[in-house]
């Protein structure tokens, strides 16, 4: 203000008027000071809303960087190991065939008796066939 | 030599303020909240100097608030002051334009002219808080007005430099940067503001 007016005057004048100014600013009616809070709130309030918007913003670049990479790795996760994918249905039918095969497997275990039996069985034939041919006579 | 060495070192690297976290935005946002309510009056009362109609007035401040508010809360708050008046001193020219234009315009129209300083207000309204015994307040509210004519008489750009240094209390590099131009500039639209004040309010006021 008037640190480079050191002519009394000035500084009067800017003195006078400065008080002048600060009582009007007291003065100001209640109708006023009502309507200027309710522009503040509202500035505020869009303050808050701004501030989401601006941290999404100002995220780091190395950050979104890292999102889009892991999001671009899943995505290929996905589209060769989903169960949508050619890859996929081969892999689960293979899984299913593994599966009928256990049960084959636990199945003769369970009925190992029976196996038995036709492993008897097929000494006998083979003995027999043995017996067969040594007796027949050569042409 | 690998792509990511070709590119700029500064836009890998962010260097800007961390982002706020829910306390932080909370301690911002009084913090703003503060820093609006002790402006606002003397805003207001700015604008209204420079707009002499109380509704644009009004409208200048809201709009200089929101402005604040939305781009620039994020800033340091010791910038909050200097930003809100140059947005605040731009409502107020836009206004201003705005407003000669719409004159301009409402000449070439028949009807009743629009004289915003005959509008009529309600008188509840106008009431102010007690306080100073009638007589000297017509006397301050008279040198006011007289100070407020004188105002609007000044270039913008004085009128602006005389405000925001003695009514707000800029120093000169904050009044600088809310003119948007040099301290020098500053000095010199002061100086001149004052001296013409000097001149047309005269002795006696």
């Amino acid at each position: 203000m008037s640190e480079e007016t050191l002519d009394p005057a000035i500084s009067a004048l800017e003195e006078r008027s400065r008080a002048l100014f600060e009582d009007s600013v007291a003065g100001l009616d209640m109708g006023t000071r009502s309507r200027l809070t309710q522009v503040r709130h509202a500035a505020l309030a869009a303050a808050d809303a701004s501030a989401g918007r601006r941290w999404l913003m100002r995220m780091p670049v190395w950050a979104s960087a890292a999102g889009v990479t892991a999001a671009a790795l899943l995505g290929v996760a996905l589209w060769f190991g989903g169960p949508l994918h050619p890859h996929g249905q081969m892999a689960a039918a293979d899984a299913q065939s593994k599966f009928e095969d256990l049960d084959i497997i636990a199945a003769s275990d369970e009925s190992s008796g029976d196996a038995m039996d036709m492993l008897q069985d097929d000494i006998d034939f083979y003995a027999w066939a043995d017996k067969t041919a040594s007796s027949e006579p050569t042409a | 030599m690998s792509g990511f060495d070709t590119l700029p070192s500064a836009w890998m690297v962010w260097d800007g303020p961390a982002p706020a976290t829910g306390g932080a935005v909370l301690e911002q946002t009084r913090a703003l909240d503060k820093f609006l309510a002790d402006i606002e009056r003397r805003a207001f009362r700015m604008a209204q100097v420079a707009l002499r109609d109380p509704d644009d007035a009004m409208d200048a401040v809201q709009d200089a608030m929101l402005k604040l508010a939305r781009n620039y809360a994020a800033r340091p708050s010791a910038e909050w002051r200097p930003l809100f008046y140059r947005i605040l001193e731009n409502a107020i020219r836009d206004l201003q334009r705005r407003r000669s234009v719409r004159k301009r315009f409402m000449v070439w129209l028949p009807g009743p002219k629009e004289d915003p300083d005959n509008e009529a207000q309600d008188p509840m309204e106008t009431v102010a808080d007690g306080g100073t015994p009638v007589p000297e307040r017509l006397m301050q509210d008279e040198a006011m007005q007289k100070l407020e004519s004188s105002l609007r008489a000044l270039p913008a750009r004085q009128r602006e430099a005389f405000t925001l240094r003695n009514f707000e209390g800029l120093d000169v590099a904050e009044t600088a940067s809310a003119m948007g131009c040099s301290e020098g500039s500053v000095k010199t639209h002061y100086s001149r503001a004052v001296h013409t004040l000097r001149e047309q309010l005269g002795e006696v006021w």
